[in-house]
């Protein structure tokens, strides 16, 4: 299965690659890497729009599907992720500062990333912190549903208060892009991003253990505490920096590792974090390619489309839970 | 071996106390009390998941202060009245997580640790089960696997939540036949906690048992079932 997926992703990558309405070669891909000549506009096309959105395709669906592998095992619930649990939100949040003070730093793509990892690690401490207090699953998801309320009520104080410039780049990064990294910015992001996942991969063995319930993983030995330290601070790290980037995207991380459990029918959590990751790329990059083969005809923000899927989904594995 | 030394056990107000008691191992201990007379609490205390109130409980020789969460798992284990409720876990995998506190960090086995996994598998007969999900298992399979997992951890003490509580008459026997036997054959110190007394006379000689009136945890050994009623229920 896994060599399924390492198969798919390329395929995905080709189709999203070849799916703008230029025309663009391969040829035209391997040169603007290895033989770039900027006076060439398909190469030109290919460094500085096409690779740049295909990267962010993929890490924005490899990212936020191993964020919400991370919280669903984390709460022993197959209906967390980071946007139901607002997680998300506290990096909107904390954009939303620092779009809207006009203060220089803050809105400058460094200003924005610190602001956004910040508030998505504050938002999944006040989770966790509620998840101490709180027993049933259903209890916690409400609270994270509140807390989502809660900031888009301040988020809209805030709209209300900015000039119209500052309004438009919020709303904009709100409606969730893949086109905002530039072919520069792909290696420092890699970096933040590869730390994440490789640090994901560092947690299989807690999490395997969290299966069993937090109890039985503390009987055997977990230190929870320092656990869901490290769990909140990955989940934080990969969702500020994607949701810095590319705004707010909703369902990947809640829909993703569920059907990856399902079609590995596994709870292993190092063939679980990989195939979350492939899965939750080649997705997002699918979705992307529809977005662009579409848009001679309309403009789907990425945000919208993953609603549109990612609804169905979750509530057709909440029928099969109730089952 | 665990040692109680007049101990206080409960939440703020204290539920129980005890004075002297010394469970040795290869031997099978019955825990008798009325409902909230606070056996799981007793249970709880000696795994550590609440603090002793008063007085000090020694395991294998140590303060039970002293063993860290850490090491705790290789002295006992504890097995909870519910199974936990898990999609997509094989029993073998769900045994094999008993290796939990024996393997590194990034938790993969050796082959001391599969040797331990099989064994547990013998002894507890559920070869067959091994490669069904849990949660395609009965009650009573269930309690086996449980049971395996407790055996892989190769711990001196077993603690088991009221193990008998969802399983027929053929499944209460075999389980309890098995606890004893692996009691006796891995010379382990078994405590359980069961409201099945008639049967458990079949199997146990020493009984654990609330006094209702003081509160009282007294260990008793080959009581009649009168005594045990008039004790713990009158």
């Amino acid at each position: 299965m896994l060599l399924i997926f390492l198969l798919l992703l390329p395929v995905a990558g080709v189709v999203h690659f070849m799916s703008g309405h230029l025309d663009i070669g391969f040829g035209d891909l391997v040169n603007s890497l290895f033989n770039f000549d900027e006076t060439n506009t398909q190469q030109l096309i290919a460094r500085e729009v096409r690779i740049p959105r295909m990267f962010t395709a993929l890490i924005a669906g490899a990212g936020l599907s191993v964020a919400g592998l991370l919280m669903q095992t984390l709460f022993n619930n197959p209906l967390a992720g980071p946007y139901v649990l607002g997680i998300n939100s506290g990096a909107s949040l904390f954009v939303a500062f620092s779009i809207m003070t006009g203060i220089p730093f803050l809105s400058s793509d460094l200003g924005i990333i610190t602001n956004a990892l910040i508030g998505a690690l504050i938002f999944g401490l006040i989770i966790s912190l509620f998840s101490e207090l709180v027993r049933s699953q259903i209890s916690l998801l409400l609270i994270g549903i509140m807390l989502g309320s809660f900031t888009s009520a301040i988020v809209s104080l805030l709209e209300v208060s900015s000039d119209a410039s500052e309004l438009k780049v919020f709303t904009l990064w709100a409606l969730g892009s893949l086109s905002r990294i530039e072919f520069d910015q792909i290696p420092l992001i890699s970096v933040v991003f590869i730390l994440g996942i490789v640090g994901s991969l560092f947690l299989i063995k807690p999490l395997n253990l969290l299966v069993l319930g937090q109890n039985q993983a503390r009987l055997l030995g977990l230190n929870y505490k320092r656990t869901r330290f490290v769990i909140i601070a990955i989940t934080a790290i990969l969702t500020g920096l994607i949701t810095a980037f590319c705004g707010p995207i909703a369902f990947v991380g809640l829909a993703v590792p569920n059907l990856v459990r399902i079609l590995l029918k596994s709870q292993h959590h190092g063939l679980l974090i990989v195939s979350s990751a492939f899965i939750g790329g080649i997705f997002v990059l699918l979705c992307d390619a529809l977005i662009q083969s579409l848009e001679n005809y309309m403009v789907i923000p990425i945000n919208v489309l993953t609603s549109i899927i990612g609804a169905p989904i979750v509530v057709l594995l909440i029928l099969r839970k109730l089952r | 071996m665990i040692a109680l030394k007049n101990i206080r056990i409960g939440y703020s107000d204290g539920l129980l106390h005890a004075e002297n008691i010394e469970l040795k191992s290869g031997t099978v201990y019955i825990l008798v009390g009325k409902n909230g007379a606070g056996k799981s609490t007793f249970l709880k205390t000696l795994s550590k998941q609440i603090p002793v109130l008063s007085g000090e409980i020694d395991i294998n020789g140590t303060s039970i202060g002293n063993i860290t969460a850490r090491e705790l798992p290789k002295e006992m284990s504890y097995v909870p009245v519910h199974f936990p409720h898990m999609d997509y876990v094989r029993s073998r995998e769900f045994i094999s997580a008993g290796r939990a506190p024996y393997t590194n960090a990034l938790g993969r086995l050796n082959e001391i640790d599969e040797n331990e996994i099989q064994s547990a598998i013998s002894t507890l007969g559920v070869e067959h089960l091994s490669d069904r999900f849990t949660s395609e298992l009965s009650d009573g399979e269930r309690q086996l696997v449980a049971i395996a997992k407790a055996v892989a951890q190769k711990t001196s003490i077993i603690l088991l939540d009221e193990p008998t509580a969802f399983l027929d008459y053929s499944n209460k026997k075999k389980v309890l036949g098995i606890l004893k036997q692996t009691a006796e054959q891995l010379d382990k110190c078994i405590i359980l906690s069961a409201h099945d007394i008639d049967l458990c006379l079949d199997f146990a000689s020493y009984f654990l048992i609330v006094d209702a009136e003081t509160k009282e945890l007294k260990l008793l050994q080959d009581p009649s079932k009168e005594e045990i009623i008039k004790v713990a229920f009158d």
